[in-house]
């Protein structure tokens, strides 16, 4: 069953429709696709007692307004950078939280926070039941290169109109949550880098990647769902270069023949021709996420074992915090309010 | 953009293959010199370890390239030394299926070819004209007249290497060496979709609108990729692929 939730009244500057992505589909020459940081995707599903994959609206810097449309209201999930969302001359909504709207409010997300800068660059929405999109190549993840997922394979635009999946007899309003994060207020339940953000890597195949982690970097303007390309001082020669192409991992650090370096993200390219430094260890892909143009970060290459305990922590981090959700509400509530 | 895909030797290579983490959630598994064999053998390597897949569920969809598999894993359920170990065992089965394959006369290879060239996957190109800008820029690099251009583009037998950089994009060996040119020296902005391209020791057929510096000498109706089709992508690897000039 779909239910409308928004009407769109500004898509923002990249609004797309993203869920944990499109894995089985490389040997073609499609992208993973999915959220950009994937640990903002689940705790903003989580918030509204969604399956931590379920789709979201992945906003870049500048995000939507939406005119809410259910009528008895509904409860969001908001997790990731904190892109200043608040209700039309009403009340600020900070990410790590859930809240609830009312029937023809409008949220709007500006890109701007009142006395204070923005950091990070993804903020993250999620609806009860996920949002409805077709499922195409096994996700309803957006693959803007070649136009197919999510909403017609393209950013949110004025007059869209955004629903959910609702199982039989679930609800749109859910408890209001906080997602609990022991370590940092100021991550909002997201990755949100402090400046400079660091990128633990993993070195090899290719040799450079000491060198690299004692340079000063800055995240350069072409930074995407594809990639980043990093600024700086150039590469010494011999680093970089073409390689044979072969398949390219998520995280990639890719370093061409002129020095300056691609990381690569949710959208990469199945397969590269440039040399690889090192690959950003899975537990810092949603720092790499959340990445905001011009911003400072450094490398630090690390060892698989300190790779590995990162990813553990994060995993432990994430059913800890489920299951302090589960005891704030109650768990029979949240899947009473689910439908289940 | 892709780098040259050399011209194959037909000869297998066989070479040991090395299997190294890339990250901490991927195994590399390379071997040999990039030439078209080996290509086939990625693909074969991949194959083995996908039907190996469900009984290993931490183990990704790997990604075969032009001498090497990406082979994505949980690091979490499984142990590299582990996740070798599997994909180890669908490689020896993999090499074994190849080698029993090479052992036949090569009246057999030759059939094979045969059969190949039956199947051939034939794209309609108009060549020249506003869908092919750099025809007679590439004829006359070449000291060939367009006509020359066209007559060895089409008269080539391609075979697809492997499938990447994007979605249906297939790397094609066998472009004649007469037609080997270098690429523009100023990319295009947006190379619009089916548009034929050469490059290097390289030929392509672009299969969605993107950037790109090759030289553009046609351009197809031919869809090359549709995620609705069962079949999503046009060009398989290994397939033979001919390309069939269309009059204008």
């Amino acid at each position: 069953m779909t239910s409308p939730v928004f009407d769109v009244l500004e898509g923002g500057l990249l609004t797309t429709i993203q869920d944990a992505g499109r894995r089985e589909w490389g040997h073609l020459g499609v992208p993973e696709s999915g959220a950009a940081d994937p640990w903002s995707l689940a705790v903003a599903n989580l918030l509204v007692g969604n399956d931590p994959a379920d789709a979201v609206l992945e906003m870049t810097l500048v995000g939507p307004s939406v005119a809410v449309r259910s009528d008895a209201g509904l409860t969001i999930g908001l997790a990731g950078a904190d892109l200043g969302a608040r209700i039309r001359g009403g009340r600020r909504l900070v990410p790590g939280r859930s809240h609830r709207l009312a029937p023809g409010e409008v949220l709007e997300i500006p890109g701007d926070i009142p006395n204070r800068p923005a950091t990070g660059c993804r903020a993250y929405l999620a609806i009860p039941g996920g949002i409805d999109a077709p499922i195409v190549l096994g996700s309803r993840s957006t693959c803007l290169a070649a136009g197919f997922g999510g909403l017609d394979g393209r950013a949110l635009r004025a007059g869209d109109e955004i629903a959910a999946r609702l199982a039989a007899g679930a609800r749109l309003n859910r408890p209001e949550l906080v997602w609990p994060d022991p370590d940092d207020a100021e991550w909002f339940g997201g990755p949100v880098p402090v400046t400079p953000a660091t990128l633990r890597v993993v070195a090899g195949p290719a040799p450079g990647l000491d060198t690299m982690a004692g340079m000063a970097w800055q995240v350069g303007s072409a930074a995407d769902r594809v990639g980043v390309r990093l600024d700086g001082e150039a590469v010494p020669e011999g680093i970089g270069g073409e390689a044979t192409t072969q398949g390219m991992p998520w995280g990639a650090v890719q370093v061409p023949a002129d020095g300056r370096p691609i990381v690569l993200g949710a959208d990469h390219q199945s397969t590269g021709g440039y040399r690889v430094v090192g690959v950003v260890i899975s537990a810092d892909l949603p720092v790499l996420g959340q990445l905001r143009p011009g911003s400072a970060v450094r490398l630090e290459a690390v060892d698989r074992t300190a790779a590995l305990a990162a990813l553990r922590g994060r995993r432990e981090a994430l059913v800890a915090g489920t299951a302090a959700l589960r005891d704030a509400v109650g768990w029979g509530a949240l899947i009473d309010s689910a439908g289940g | 953009m892709p780098e040259f895909v050399r011209p194959g030797s037909p000869a297998l290579p066989l070479d040991a293959p090395t299997f190294e983490p890339i990250g901490d959630a991927g195994l590399l598994i390379s071997f040999g010199p990039a030439v078209d064999a080996a290509a086939a053998r990625a693909q074969a390597i991949a194959a083995a370890i996908d039907q190996a897949r469900p009984g290993m569920p931490a183990v990704g969809r790997p990604v075969p390239a032009h001498a090497s598999v990406l082979v994505p894993f949980d690091p979490l359920s499984i142990a590299l030394e582990d996740a070798i170990g599997l994909v180890r065992s669908a490689v020896v089965s993999a090499d074994a299926t190849l080698a029993s394959a090479e052992t036949g006369a090569d009246a057999d290879v030759v059939a094979d070819e045969d059969r190949a060239a039956a199947t051939a996957i034939e794209i309609p190109v108009r060549y020249g004209g506003a869908d092919g800008p750099d025809l007679e820029t590439v004829a006359e690099l070449l000291g060939l007249r367009p006509a020359d251009v066209v007559e060895l583009h089409a008269s080539a037998r391609y075979r697809v290497l492997f499938l990447g950089f994007a979605p249906g994009f297939g790397y094609l060996g066998g472009l004649p060496t007469a037609l080997v040119t270098p690429r523009r020296d100023s990319p295009r902005e947006r190379i619009p979709a089916g548009t034929v391209a050469i490059a290097g020791e390289q030929t392509c057929v672009y299969p969605l609108a993107m950037p790109g510096g090759w030289q553009l000498i046609g351009r197809t109706d031919t869809i090359l990729f549709d995620p609705d089709r069962p079949e999503p992508a046009l060009l398989r690897p290994g397939a033979s692929v001919r390309f069939v000039p269309l009059g204008r």
